[in-house]
């Protein structure tokens, strides 16, 4: 069964819309910046991909995560050619942070939070009217499993058009801890290459419309032909091989493709050596014998590690990929890891090719990983 | 799932999801029988002996809490051994985690170590607990449980929200059981952003299909009938099947927050926050246990669980019968 993508939006440190993120992502430049949510002095960490919207003169303010989230379903249900009444629509959002951002400035600095700005239903209730509403806090592959679940309302029947979301803004205890227990701090985020020293958070929000086949007036932008959802139950924060072979094969059996079928692959790529190894090693076993293989590229060079939208918003520059017949590179990608040698990953400039299904990963702390699988609309 | 754009239509061939096993981590609550009422307030969950031990070892509370709730649960449903090893499909059985502020004392307590003496403050066995989803991850690893694994954070409705996407799950066929975990920890963070005092509590239940369950022997508690999260109590309880016919003969619920108190007037009602203070994400749950004891015992009629009202951004309702 496939459904259909009608509605797309997206914003991040390198743009406010799916187009402008892909386009920067051709173009390639480089897009960190130094540290400015955070005081500097109390970090190693040097560098990060915030979006630049606080309030000129520095400091924090509440709900930019909120802010993000209303802003990209408004823009994904219009494009949809839906109105802003979604009274009748589920909302599912992914996040890993949900809004601790705002729990830290309340704590702290006495920020005016309440309990009820925690989980986003609340936001979505005054600004859309919605309450089929449900936030998961399924850390990075979070995205990718409320796609999962969209795809099991339409499947079952319980819904017809399901809005798909995901939002998070920094938050120093995350951002911190990070720093804290990465030995080598990154000054960039450099996805399977030799280089690589680890993850820098970034921040951003994605948004999908998925409506049953046939159903929807707005463009048809792509399909989703299946998505997994699994867990490690190996470790708390490191990546296991095992689990993501699991997510990856039962991908394909969901999607009923082969991975001789996969024309591109958007990593997880999260620029830690872990990841990096474990995600390398298990797509080369994977495509070993599959004929020349995937194209693959890793956004999170660019976008820093948007967590829990993360894995959405690559399936969006997946969709634009297909439609343009054209991927964009993984910036700083120049001496790739051993562990990836044979793998086909975009570098220095933009690759054309005929794609016309895309697979997606995205793996979260806690061991969760979920995997998409779309097709190009034709 | 069910919601207010479509009608409520019983699938005939949908998988009937039943309740096999109850366990909880409750401070002044022994048994779920209890939670019927008049608690005894005394015994119950011991915080000094039952979170302590190596395997808590560098888990933040709510983690701690959960994985005794679940370590009882699954007991209970007969699924572990005398090991305490999980026997049951490790691959398929899905974890889902309802919590609000499970981890908010460990994201300020973080903040706080940052402004005092910078990250090299921190310790790295910190890291798990910045993400919301560090319960679900530790109960999982605990049992080696891989299924689908899923943390709702969705304010007061959150615990039935989060059994209703296990039955998802399972009616999906994305998993063959599901270990549901209602859990918050006491401690001032929780106090301060709830304005009362925070209470311990972690509760969970085992949720499997219904011809699954018979076939190994497991005890049906309780069956999840129907639920829905809509704008209000009456647009819930229509989405959720319940009506006028439906005999309901215990109705679990916030007396303040519901709203307009005529619905089901004749129903005995029970406010479990009321007798136990603060649940929020823990409250869906443990009304699932007060469910399956009202439905074990003499009393008549089905059970009725909802959460959210005019305060909130929603309500959710849950029906459940024998």
């Amino acid at each position: 069964m496939t459904r259909d993508i009608t509605g797309m939006a997206a914003i991040a440190n390198i743009g406010a819309s799916p187009q402008e993120i892909f386009a920067a992502l051709c173009a390639g430049q480089e897009s960190r910046k130094p540290l400015k949510a955070f005081d500097p002095d109390k970090y190693r960490a040097a560098y990060a991909y915030e979006i630049d919207d606080r309030p000129e003169g520095g400091g924090d303010i509440p709900r930019r995560a909120t802010h993000w989230l209303t802003t990209v379903v408004r823009q994904a249900v219009a494009d949809a050619g839906l109105g802003e009444d979604l009274s009748h629509v589920p909302v599912l959002v992914g996040t890993t942070m949900r809004e601790q951002r705002s729990l830290e400035l309340w704590w702290r600095d006495h920020a005016d939070v309440a309990l009820e700005d925690l989980h986003f239903g609340t936001a979505l209730k005054e600004t859309f009217g919605a309450s089929t509403t449900y936030t998961f806090a399924n850390a990075c592959s979070a995205t990718l499993n409320a796609l999962g679940m969209a795809t099991d309302m339409i499947d079952l029947g319980t819904a017809d058009t399901v809005v798909v979301a995901g939002t998070d803004a920094a938050t120093e205890s995350g951002f911190g801890t990070l720093d804290r227990v990465q030995n080598d701090t990154p000054d960039a985020l450099r996805p399977f290459d030799a280089t690589h020293k680890g993850m820098l958070m970034g921040e951003g929000a994605a948004a999908v419309v998925v409506q049953r086949a046939g159903t929807g007036n707005g463009p048809l932008h792509a399909r989703v032909r299946g998505v997994s959802m699994n867990c490690d139950a190996h470790h708390a924060t490191a990546p296991d091989p095992d689990g993501i072979t699991r997510a990856v094969q039962d991908a394909y059996r969901r999607a009923g493709v082969r991975a001789q079928d996969i024309d591109l692959v958007m990593l997880h790529g999260s620029g830690t050596p872990r990841n990096d190894q474990t995600e390398s090693s298990v797509l080369r076993h994977i495509f070993h014998g599959a004929g020349p293989g995937p194209r693959m590229t890793a956004i999170k060079a660019m976008t820093g590690h948007t967590l829990g939208g993360s894995g959405l918003l690559s399936l969006l520059m997946a969709v634009l990929a297909m439609k343009e017949g054209t991927v964009p590179p993984v910036l700083g990608l120049t001496d790739p890891i051993p562990e990836a040698a044979g793998l086909d990953l975009v570098q220095g400039s933009p690759a054309a090719g005929d794609l016309s299904i895309a697979q997606v990963d995205a793996f979260g702390f806690g061991g969760i990983n979920a995997v998409a699988i779309v097709e190009a609309a034709l | 799932m069910s919601t207010t754009s479509t009608a409520h239509t019983r699938n005939p061939n949908a998988r009937e999801v039943v309740v096999t096993g109850i366990g909880l981590a409750l401070p002044g609550v022994a048994t779920y029988g209890d939670l019927l009422g008049p608690l005894p307030g005394v015994g119950g969950f011991d915080l000094a002996t039952g979170l302590s031990g190596r395997e808590m070892r560098h888990k933040d509370r709510a983690s701690r809490l959960a994985l005794r709730a679940a370590e009882s649960a699954l007991h209970d449903a007969g699924l572990t051994d005398a090991h305490a090893t999980f026997t049951g499909a490790a691959d398929s059985t899905a974890v889902v985690v309802s919590t609000n502020l499970g981890n908010a004392d460990s994201v300020c307590e973080a903040i706080d170590t940052i402004t005092r003496a910078g990250v090299r403050g921190l310790s790295p066995l910190g890291l798990p607990q910045t993400s919301s989803n560090v319960i679900a991850g530790w109960v999982a690893i605990r049992y080696r449980l891989r299924g689908p694994n899923l943390t709702v954070c969705n304010g007061v409705t959150s615990g039935l929200d989060a059994l209703a996407w296990a039955r998802s799950l399972i009616v999906a066929r994305r998993a063959e059981a599901a270990v549901v975990v209602g859990v918050e920890p006491a401690n001032d963070v929780v106090t301060k952003m709830l304005g009362e005092q925070s209470t311990d509590a972690a509760v969970a239940v085992v949720l499997e299909p219904a011809d699954a369950a018979a076939s190994r022997g497991a005890r049906p508690r309780a069956t999840i009938t129907g639920y829905a999260r809509a704008r209000n109590l009456a647009a819930a309880l229509a989405s959720a099947g319940v009506t006028e016919e439906k005999s309901v003969g215990l109705w679990l619920v916030d007396e303040a927050g519901a709203g307009p108190g005529h619905l089901l007037v004749a129903t005995r009602r029970i406010d479990l926050e009321a007798q136990l203070g603060p649940l929020s994400g823990a409250l869906g749950v443990l009304q699932c246990a007060a469910a399956a004891a009202h439905l074990e015992s003499d009393a008549t009629g089905n059970v009725l669980a909802t959460a959210g009202g005019p305060r909130h951004d929603a309500a959710s309702a849950l029906l459940l019968t024998p």
